[in-house]
């Protein structure tokens, strides 16, 4: 691979030639424009110069006659400039002006010709030598004058030859100040451009090498870099949390599932014992089996909030009846509720249609009630009691569950939804530490927000999902 | 009643077959899909249990090709799968109950007893009878003894199910799936205290009680 291949293939060169290329050629075409307008423009004022001119001495032949034609055309010949003159008489001879090696056809003929000639000016130029070099190039228009006299009247135009060449050469000194020009804006444009393009690569494999809490440089120009480095970093942001989520969730696992196993594992070694009788064994068996449901369970939960976590598969989210849904739970748990002396009110708005999973709604709802009922005992000479509500307010569907229990103070209200978080005074209480997280996960998953909120005293849960 | 299990792991199709064995009933086995589908079409079974995830041939796949064949034989089937949308799917390939591993051998017990009855006729009796308890699916009215009982609706689903399966036992998932149609386990004794409500209507003050606890199991209603 050559060197410029290799140049060749960075961004910044590629766009650099590019917008050369495209200056170049824009400007070569607006130059050669301009010239051949400018010749065009030339020629055509050349063109009625000569004519005004002509009709200026016909009207002058057809006034003064021939003697005062005769008198302005030797003024006007004699006068330094581009002007050609020639009168000739009916047969087309010389009478006078300052050319003289005039091509026959073109005295006699009426018409527009173009012809290299001599110059022939008795004050300036040195009398015509046959077969010298012709230094003039004219174009003329030859005319018959009423009396039948010839008049060829014309420019020379080795002149405007010249200008032409003028013309060319500022086009050539254009089009290179162009390409310089047009090589540092390309080299600057590129490199700015690239440059933010390189600060991004940079980041992204500082966070490949492992540092994940990099992020990229957001400027106040709030242009498109700007919008891509902002989508970038919540990128980022949503992955450093998942990852820490895992890895929270892995530490917790570790420690969670370990202490369950290890009781399983005592069991079993309880009942291989020396000496343990046949109901010391069942009893082992039996707590082997409670402990290895509870297990499952945990798994199971995990599973779940992972399966929600990871989004919806198609088509289990579908239209449900989330009323139906949350009487048939608040129904289900009511005589439980009622045997430990806590009464479940409902208020509950009928016939509220979700797009949601009517299994992970019933399981979130299930989840809360568990919580309510396990929390909303009579302290005191209190009365436990559990309100489960829903209702649509504007665009939202709201689903509730209050106890007057003791509640969750402020600071951790957050908290207890992350997995196997269990604050102290729940510790005696049986639970994986997963019952929230999993209402927090089936929320999201629909498209939701899940808050707990302070039912003074007690605690409310509130499912607060997008109305259908 | 003749089982034909169709399971690749040798370890727990041994248990199964023993403890299907020791409630009295004799269970095939095939470890693996094209086999398993084999002794399905070729043989009258009274209810299948079929794996999911099988060698050679894919659980759902048997059970597609019995139901297009015709084959009404009840299916259980196993799998490690337990997603609501994965029992939607099982449920839909033509299979009649779906257990999710791991399971309590009660549970598939039951569930097995149940599906083997549904081959027999009594699914569409309008009204079931049993030991002077009597439930009719029309009136849904429910008399003991001549005694009119009232119950709330869900009680008189509960009570439905149970006397449309009398004699055999079911699970608490069975009644939480079956009377509330919701797939999750109960976590406390929700099912226990519907069931103990049932029962101080339908038994209290009569000498003989039908609705009975099959301990470790679930519950069964009996003469």
């Amino acid at each position: 691979m050559s060197r410029f291949a290799q140049l060749w293939r960075t961004s910044t060169v590629r766009l650099t030639a590019t917008f050369i290329l495209i200056f170049s050629l824009f400007a070569i075409l607006l130059l050669a424009f301009i010239t051949w307008q400018s010749s065009v423009q030339i020629q055509q004022q050349q063109a009625k110069d000569i004519d005004r001119e002509i009709a200026a001495l016909q009207r002058l032949d057809a006034t003064g006659g021939i003697r005062a034609l005769a008198f302005a055309l030797e003024r006007i010949s004699r006068a330094p400039g581009p002007g050609v003159y020639y009168l000739g008489d009916m047969t087309g001879q010389y009478l006078l002006g300052n050319v003289t090696d005039i091509p026959a056809n073109v005295i006699l003929e009426p018409g527009i010709y173009a012809f290299d000639y001599e110059r022939a000016n008795p004050l300036t130029d040195p009398p015509p030598s046959a077969g010298a070099d012709k230094t003039g190039f004219a174009v003329v228009r030859s005319v018959v004058l009423n009396n039948g006299m010839r008049l060829v009247v014309g420019r020379d135009v080795v002149e405007r030859r010249g200008f032409s060449a003028i013309i060319v050469q500022s086009f050539l000194l254009g089009v290179i100040g162009i390409i310089l020009f047009s090589l540092i804006a390309g080299g600057i444009t590129a490199r700015r451009v690239l440059k933010r393009i390189d600060t991004i690569r940079d980041t992204s494999t500082k966070i490949m090498s492992g540092n994940l809490s990099e992020r990229v440089p957001v400027t106040r120009r709030n242009d498109e870099f700007d919008g891509l480095a902002t989508n970038l970093n919540a990128m980022l942001d949503r992955i450093e949390q998942l990852l820490q989520g895992l890895k929270q969730v892995t530490d917790n696992v570790a420690h969670d599932l370990k202490t369950p196993l290890t009781r399983l594992r005592n069991q079993a070694e309880a009942a291989l014992r020396h000496g343990a009788d046949d109901e010391t064994r069942q009893q082992a068996l039996e707590t082997t089996i409670r402990e290895s449901d509870r297990l499952i369970q945990t798994f199971n939960a995990l599973l779940m909030i992972a399966r929600a976590e990871a989004g919806a598969p198609s088509g289990t989210l579908t239209d449900i009846d989330v009323s139906a849904v949350v009487a048939d739970v608040a129904e289900l748990y009511g005589p439980v509720a009622e045997d430990e002396g806590i009464l479940i009110q409902t208020s509950i708005t009928e016939g509220v249609h979700l797009r949601a999973n009517r299994e992970l709604i019933g399981q979130a709802m299930v989840n809360l009630l568990e919580n309510a009922v396990k929390y909303a005992k009579p302290q005191g000479d209190g009365e436990g009691r559990v309100t489960v509500g829903l209702r649509r307010h504007a665009d939202r569907v709201l689903i509730e569950v209050a106890d007057n229990g003791p509640g969750i103070p402020e600071e951790d209200r957050k908290r207890v939804l992350e997995r196997f978080v269990r604050l102290e005074k729940s510790r005696s209480e049986p639970g994986s530490g997963l019952g929230l997280s999993l209402v927090d996960a089936v929320t999201r998953l629909m498209g939701g927000q899940f808050r707990i909120e302070d039912n003074a005293p007690g605690v409310r849960a509130v499912i607060d999902l997008p109305a259908l | 009643m003749k089982i034909l299990l169709i399971e690749d792991d040798r370890e727990a199709a041994a248990y199964l077959i023993q403890a299907l064995d020791e409630a009295g009933h004799v269970t095939h086995h095939a470890a693996d899909g094209e086999t398993g589908y084999a002794m399905a079409s070729g043989m009258d079974y009274d209810v299948l249990i079929v794996d999911r995830m099988l060698p050679r041939r894919d659980g759902l796949s048997i059970v597609e090709s019995l139901r297009a064949e015709g084959d009404k034989t009840p299916v259980l089937i196993l799998s490690a799968l337990g997603e609501v949308d994965d029992r939607v799917t099982g449920l839909r390939a033509g299979g009649d109950d779906y257990l999710t591993k791991p399971y309590a051998f009660t549970e598939l017990l039951a569930r097995v007893e149940v599906l083997a009855r549904r081959s027999s006729p009594s699914e569409a009796a309008t009204s079931y009878e049993v030991g002077g308890l009597s439930l009719d699916r029309l009136s849904r009215k429910v008399e003991r003894d001549g005694e009119p009982i009232l119950l709330q609706p869900r009680e008189f689903r509960l009570l439905e199910y149970l006397m449309k399966n009398a004699g055999k036992v079911v699970t608490r998932t069975m009644l939480l799936e079956n009377v509330w149609d919701y797939h999750f386990d109960p976590q406390t004794n929700v099912i226990d205290v519907h069931m103990s409500r049932l029962r101080s209507k339908i038994d209290k003050g009569y000498a003989t009680p039908l609705l009975h606890t099959v301990r470790g199991a679930g519950y069964m209603i009996r003469d």
